[in-house]
């Protein structure tokens, strides 16, 4: 299943490889919209494609926003820059929700489509990527997660999603979300890939303060913790796949344990508090003169001026500027945002005590993959309520990893396992075990050799 | 009258504060980068050394020092703030609660906070133009507590800042901006942007009339932003609305919160407390001493260096002719070497003060003259010229004649001759 990177670089391919994989990739990009950007000139190493609010130098980098149209970073993100050997081809930028904004993929224009199925959406917010790494048989995705954009997409596109331990990756060169919260994390089609690539990527960084040179470890105590909060109103046959997954792990000699954590549920609050908080500062620089989408006319009064620029913002990007705005502002900050820090911190302490002997494991998603219409007509509220299983992890900044682990009714259902901070190796290797017993299944292998 | 000041100063960095940008550029928009342009991906790095500047100048300070200090992001639109939100501090900041002492009473000081600058704007008549280079140097923000009561205490206070600020290294011939509240009722006005002690005193004093005129006819002050022209020497409302203004602060996400036990930084001398301390210990004229001090490290050097064995007056006076050949530039020997001479009762010619400050041989011989020669030399003038002693007091031709007589023969300091002339006069009369 695992493919050896360093080897796919060096493996001697027909002269044509490159050109054809772009063509196809060309042409599955008119059906499932999943790049942004596609790099014509790639002609070496294993092809990687980054989520569009991950800076590529000279290359547009927009976050999948109208507001950052023309933005041309100056800068390679660290991660980029790391990837930047012999061993990697540039292949193009992912389309996303704009600013990372959304839990299926469709906040933006021309969204992503579901490679399964392009009835249905590929998750959110890190669509493009799941979907390029649903398609490329022989291809990583540099992604993103904030509250769950890498968990999501994999479980609904059928990949390997990993999300490494906050202040593992260097932050330089994202777009920012929530910078307590953004992690840059990895999608591939095996857990062994995903390693590999985090392995190049991952180390201190100067122009990261928050990143540090910690060892990452694999302790594994084969013990898997149950969350009661984290099953309930979970979709009846995602639970039930979900019982069989639990019995396939217990067969491979994990031991199994319930436990309570009644303010778990709490997270969803505390999380779209700091987020929103984060986010809407962060786009706050987003005046329309200095980069990105140029409303020009100078003779506006400032306010007016980048009022306008503004106005570019897409709706669910509006809305979380003005409540992030509000959490913040000073006559209830003590109600919403420092409250919110308290219950993260509580959150980190209460997780890392679980997690002492043993993983967490849930599905990563309550629902099966919903159909366009559907996520299109969901309200707000209900679509922040279905990130209930990826914001504990999340918000507390601990490793996680969503992988493929049943198929229903030809749809991807993916499982989430959590460990303790630094502790990464150990759910991809655990990962890498139950692919030894289980195939993941794609419908195109564009590229393969 | 309430006052209180929120003083804004450069710290002598080389570079920006989050970036490795140059922090004293000249030629516009050259040093820049996608950090100080808040460039979307880019990501603040501090300055340790600002940090270190920082604390040194909140320790000088008196203040109490945050074990942790940490960032917040203070979010306003403005075309000069690149990312919209300017990195300072608030409650993790550097230091809190000291004060600074003016003599009669110490002015407490809130807090002293490291932030970035905005950009520099340049107001043409059409259009404006901005300049980034100025965009994240480190600035130390010094907040004081309303204490400063009237205009002789804001002069000593602004004046005893400096001081202080110019011995913890910080370049005070850059413009110092402050921010002015003041209140004469129970409303508060500020004052924005004032740049330097001139301006600080002639908006303080437009103000004060200005309030004092709505007081006494009975009109009602408004709690507003005002900012100060200095051509027409008056305030003007920035017709800002003025509610408590809502930052929507957060912590700054991006940065770590920095520990300050374990950065050593060097101990402040404070001019004007030495001078106090020496003034009661070896009898200095305390006003005289601060005055040559306080903006003068080389010349306090000497006086600590010169206390150990030559009286006040020597060491003083000793200074004072170094100052008259401009720069003050002797080495330690040579001082003793020139205090010995004092103290002898020597006097220096021009000459051989300079042959000290360049630690050139002279002859001591041609180059140092007796003062009872001087006092000799006067009196005989005086006995001869009555013509002139008559006529001193009501004509200054007549003192400075004599002055210039005694000098023809003994070329040394013309100040020193004056001030024997007039004592023996005074002897006369």
């Amino acid at each position: 299943m695992s493919q050896n990177i360093s080897e796919f670089a060096k493996r001697p391919k027909p002269d044509n490889y490159y050109s054809e994989l772009v063509k196809k990739v060309g042409e599955l990009n008119q059906k499932f919209r999943m790049f942004s950007n596609i790099n014509q000139d790639i002609s070496f190493g294993l092809p990687f494609s980054v989520k569009d609010n991950i800076c590529v130098k000279d290359v547009e980098s927009t976050a999948s926003s109208k507001i950052l149209s023309g933005y041309l970073p100056p800068f390679n993100a660290t991660a980029v820059d790391r990837l930047s050997t012999d061993e990697f081809g540039f292949l193009g930028k992912t389309k996303m929700d704009e600013f990372g904004f959304g839990t299926f993929g469709i906040n933006c224009p021309e969204h992503p489509l579901n490679p399964f199925d392009e009835r249905y959406v590929a998750g959110g917010s890190s669509s493009g990527s799941a979907v390029a790494t649903a398609i490329l048989k022989h291809h990583v995705s540099i992604a993103e997660s904030t509250g769950g954009s890498i968990s999501s997409p994999s479980s609904f596109c059928g990949v390997v999603g990993f999300t490494p331990s906050y202040g593992t990756v260097s932050r330089y060169g994202l777009i920012d979300y929530a910078n307590s919260l953004d992690k840059i994390g990895v999608m591939a089609r095996s857990a062994s890939d995903a390693r590999y690539v985090f392995d190049k990527m991952k180390g201190s960084d100067n122009y990261d303060t928050t990143c540090v040179d910690h060892g990452v470890s694999s302790l594994n105590k084969k013990k898997l913790v149950i969350i009661d909060q984290l099953v309930n109103g979970i979709d009846s046959e995602i639970l039930g796949s979900f019982d069989r997954t639990v019995s396939k792990f217990e067969g491979m000699d994990y031991s199994v344990e319930h436990k309570s954590i009644p303010f778990i549920e709490k997270a969803i609050p505390a999380y779209y508090i700091i987020s929103m908080a984060e986010a809407s500062t962060n786009l706050a620089k987003y005046t329309g003169f200095k980069y990105g989408l140029k409303v020009g006319d100078f003779s506006k009064p400032y306010n007016d001026f980048f009022t306008e620029a503004r106005s570019s913002f897409g709706i669910e990007t509006k809305r979380r500027v003005v409540l992030g705005t509000f959490v913040r502002s000073a006559s209830v900050k003590s109600r919403y945002y420092e409250k919110a820090l308290r219950l993260r911190a509580m959150l980190i302490a209460t997780l890392n005590d679980v997690l002492k002997d043993a993983f967490i494991i849930s599905p990563s998603m309550p629902i099966k993959v919903p159909k366009v219409e559907e996520a299109m007509e969901m309200d707000p509220v209900k679509a922040y309520k279905i990130d209930y299983l990826t914001i504990p992890p999340n918000l507390a900044g601990l490793p996680h990893v969503s992988f493929p682990s049943d198929y229903i009714g030809g749809m991807p259902v993916g499982t989430q396992l959590v460990t303790n901070h630094f502790n990464d190796y150990a759910i991809l290797d655990a990962v890498a075990e139950w692919e030894k017993s289980f195939k993941y299944k794609f419908k195109y292998e564009v590229g393969a050799l | 009258m309430k006052i209180g000041l929120e003083v804004h100063v450069a710290l002598p960095t080389r570079s920006k504060l989050f970036c490795s940008c140059s922090a004293d550029a000249e030629e516009p928009n050259t040093a820049i980068c996608p950090i100080c342009l808040g460039f979307p991906g880019s990501k603040p790095m501090l300055n340790e050394d600002a940090l270190k500047s920082a604390l040194t100048v909140a320790k000088a300070l008196h203040c109490k020092i945050n074990p942790e200090t940490y960032f917040l992001r203070k979010v306003y639109f403005y075309p000069d703030l690149p990312k919209s939100y300017q990195i300072t501090q608030l409650d993790g900041a550097i230091g809190h609660d000291g004060y600074v002492d003016i003599g009669h009473k110490k002015i407490r000081i809130r807090r002293v906070q490291l932030e970035e600058d905005p950009a520099k704007i340049i107001r043409e008549d059409e259009y404006s133009l901005l300049d980034f280079n100025r965009s994240g140097i480190p600035l130390n923000e010094i907040v004081t507590e309303p204490d400063i009561e009237t205009e002789d205490e804001l002069r000593l206070f602004f004046n005893e800042l400096r001081s202080i600020l110019y011995y913890a290294g910080v370049d005070i011939n850059k413009e110092m901006k402050a921010d002015l509240n003041i209140s004469l009722s129970d409303v508060r006005v500020e004052i924005k942007n004032v740049t330097g002690i001139k301006n600080l005193v002639d908006a303080e004093r437009f103000e004060v009339k200005r309030q004092t005129e709505l007081i006494s006819a009975n009109q009602k002050i408004q709690k507003e932003t005002r900012s100060y022209n200095a051509e027409t020497i008056s305030t003007v409302s920035s017709r800002e609305k003025e509610s408590d203004e809502e930052y929507g602060f957060i912590y700054e996400p991006d940065l770590a919160v920095y520990p300050t036990g374990n950065v050593q930084t060097p101990n402040v001398i404070i001019a004007s407390e030495v001078a106090k301390e020496l003034s009661v210990k070896y009898g200095f004229n305390q006003v005289a001493l601060k005055e040559l001090t306080m903006f003068d490290k080389k010349s306090l050097e000497l006086v600590l260096h010169g206390i150990k064995g030559s009286k006040s007056g020597t060491v003083l006076n000793a200074i004072e002719l170094l100052k008259r050949q401009g720069a003050i530039t002797i080495s330690e020997q040579n001082f003793d070497k020139m205090l010995s001479y004092l103290d002898k009762g020597l006097l220096l010619n021009d000459d051989a003060i300079k042959a000290l400050q360049e630690n050139r041989e002279f002859s001591a011989e041609r180059s140092t003259v007796k003062t009872e020669e001087i006092d000799r030399e006067i009196n005989e003038i005086v006995s001869q010229r009555p013509d002139l002693v008559k006529e001193y007091k009501s004509n200054s031709k007549a003192f400075n004649f004599i002055v210039g007589m005694v000098l023809k023969k003994h070329k040394v300091n013309p100040k020193y001759i004056s001030e024997r002339l007039a004592e023996i006069l005074k002897d006369k009369a």
